[in-house]
């Protein structure tokens, strides 16, 4: 049978005013709990959006849990009770403080080249510390495998970057080693592709150097092609990237590299054009050196300074619940109690 | 790889032998208790050379190809089962209960193509291995908690209660099985840890709401509250019963439902 009202709140009723008491109630936390399903489940539905659904029950988790460690006196009397909970609430306070400071993003770097210090895309928190600044590395190259079938294998980029103290390092980041640097974390991705180098020779002034990033590849091998717009000239040019060549062959191992023999289409208005590396067209304005094919990588940028102490609020939180079940079970021994 | 089937192919045959006898033993009243064990013994011992052969013979562990997930969870289910069903000997009979959900998963097993998956470079790492190692100590409790509850159901709905007449109360039945959850609670929420430490690694975020880590986390908090379920109310053994089924559902159907609907990069199988 199930306890009764009364007996439940006998059992329940702990230190401090009523109201506190029914804040601090297990049914409002099975409530709450109930609360947080319905909200997980209608933000997974809802395609990942409305972050009120999980925001709500967990903040109203954060209320009952705090007034029941207040109110109820069995906290005080097990331990690891007290600890596991007490690690729940550091766990709900640095995920809603990661939220605030966080930052996540891609750039695109291209091979030889250094980090641009800004990010294509973003999402940051409104309390982040914007420190991206500081960071300085370039990649200078990097390699992918790729099996039989086409399927992808290790990633390798060669990087050079300047340290917290200014030093320079050299090393090599891929899969599962990120480039941490002034506690951004860059990710070498799935994204990368060929990049072309241009010289802009203006007619008056300096030339200026430039990439052009095409599509991903082999994601969007048949659209080469991208549109941009060369520094002080007025119209967009269109740049194709044609070659023949079978670049990753899914019949043998291959690596990820610029094709041999290319050359890039160029149109503007009614205009085509046909570049190999070292031609330079001659354009209202100015003129366009094409200086070769190299590579470019995507990469995820990360900060969130929380990941660390959420590691250790989640395994004391875990070690703690271990410890209680632990006291819990070994104080009364199934087995012995039903040899009894 | 035709030695690998073999092996499997004997391994499941000594499994279906094995519980076929338990099923019997419950239902004639018989304990042939060694007999079963025995032969769990041995069923596990070819099922592991059948998964070491593969592992040596492809360079990495049973968690790429549906053929090689269930697999390996038929193995690691059975293993957890046969170390509860020798240091609980009261609770044998239960066999009659799980053996029959082993066999939908063997019979899943057969009808899967043991065809070789791609490893990506994602899936390259021990904390991958961690984190499926407590998923399986995780499933295991569950599901030796699953076999306490189907007793119980089995008593509530008057089916075969003489023959369950040798086994424990249902009070005791129910307090094992509460604290098989409590040990599937913390092995889960270290299968989530290790998770979320090789999903930062590989994919540079540590939770994304992917549909397997949605439905993980659902998991949890379900059990989460069967067990502050039975901390408040005390419930009857038949609604710990119930609660238990409704974990393992849940967890069955994340663990070998999401992968056919997830896009995502963490899909389970692949």
């Amino acid at each position: 049978m199930m306890l009764s009202m009364a007996q439940h709140a006998a059992k329940t009723i702990g230190h401090g005013p009523l109201w506190l008491q029914r804040l601090a109630s297990l049914k409002v936390t099975l409530l709450l709990l109930l609360l947080l399903v319905t909200g997980v489940t209608a933000y997974y539905f809802n395609g990942r959006q409305g972050q009120l659904l999980l925001a709500t029950p967990l903040l109203l988790l954060t209320v009952n849990l705090l007034a029941a460690i207040v109110v109820h006196p069995r906290f005080r009397h097990h331990p690891p009770l007290l600890v596991f909970h007490l690690a729940l609430l550091a766990l709900l306070g640095l995920v809603t403080i990661g939220r605030l400071t966080y930052l996540e993003g891609q750039v695109e770097v291209t091979s030889g080249g250094a980090f641009p210090g800004t990010l294509h895309h973003n999402n940051a928190g409104p309390l982040h510390d914007w420190r991206l600044g500081q960071v300085q590395f370039r990649l200078e190259q990097f390699s992918i495998d790729y099996d039989i079938g086409g399927n992808r294998g290790k990633t390798r980029c060669l990087v050079h970057w300047l340290d917290e103290e200014g030093r320079r390092r050299q090393g090599t980041v891929g899969d599962h080693h990120p480039l941490v640097l002034h506690g951004y974390r860059f990710y070498t991705t799935h994204n990368k592709g060929f990049a072309a180098d241009f010289l802009w020779h203006p007619e008056s002034g300096e030339a200026e150097q430039g990439t052009v990033h095409f599509p991903a590849y082999p994601g969007h091998k048949h659209r080469q092609a991208m549109e941009w717009q060369p520094p002080g000239y007025n119209e967009r040019l269109w740049t194709q990237l044609d070659f023949d060549e079978t670049i990753i062959d899914p019949e043998e191992p291959s690596q990820f590299r610029p094709p041999r023999e290319h050359h890039l289409i160029v149109r503007y208005g009614e205009h085509r054009h046909e570049l190999r590396p070292g031609e330079r067209l001659a354009l209202p304005g100015g003129t366009l050196e094409y200086r070769g094919l190299t590579t470019w990588m995507g990469f995820k940028v990360r900060s969130d300074w929380t990941m660390p102490w959420l590691l250790a609020a989640v395994l004391v939180a875990v070690l703690s619940l271990g410890w209680h079940y632990w006291r819990k079970f070994a104080s009364k021994p199934w087995l012995e109690e039903e040899s009894n | 790889m035709e030695r690998e089937l073999l092996l499997l192919w004997i391994a499941i045959g000594t499994y279906v032998l094995c519980g076929t006898i338990a099923i019997f033993a419950v239902i004639l009243g018989k304990r042939p208790e060694r007999t079963v064990l025995g032969l769990l013994v041995v069923g596990l011992l070819l099922h592991g050379g059948s998964i070491l052969l593969r592992w040596l013979r492809l360079d990495h562990g049973p968690y790429l190809t549906m053929f090689e997930i269930l697999s390996s969870n038929v193995f690691s289910l059975l293993l957890f089962y046969a170390i509860a069903y020798w240091r609980y000997r009261p609770i044998r009979p239960t066999a009659a209960i799980i053996m029959p959900l082993m066999f939908v998963m063997m019979a899943w097993l057969v009808l899967s193509s043991p065809g070789e998956g791609h490893l990506p470079p994602t899936y390259d790492t021990t904390w991958l291995v961690i984190h499926i190692l407590f998923g399986k100590v995780f499933l295991g409790s569950v599901l030796v908690a699953v076999g306490m509850a189907g007793i119980i159901m089995l008593r509530h709905f008057n089916i075969a209660t003489e023959k369950l007449a040798r086994l424990p109360e249902n009070h005791r039945l129910d307090d094992l099985a509460y604290r098989f959850m409590a040990l599937g609670l913390i092995f889960d929420t270290l299968m989530l840890i290790a998770g979320a430490i090789w999903a930062q690694d590989a994919w540079g975020r540590y939770w994304a709401w992917d549909p397997l880590e949605t439905w993980s986390f659902l998991t949890w908090l379900t059990m989460a509250i069967a067990l502050h379920l039975r901390v408040t109310y005390r419930p009857l053994p038949l609604r710990g019963a119930v609660m238990v089924m409704t974990v393992f559902v849940l967890a069955f159907l994340t663990f070998f439902g999401v992968p056919f609907i997830s896009t995502a990069p963490h899909q389970g199988a692949v």
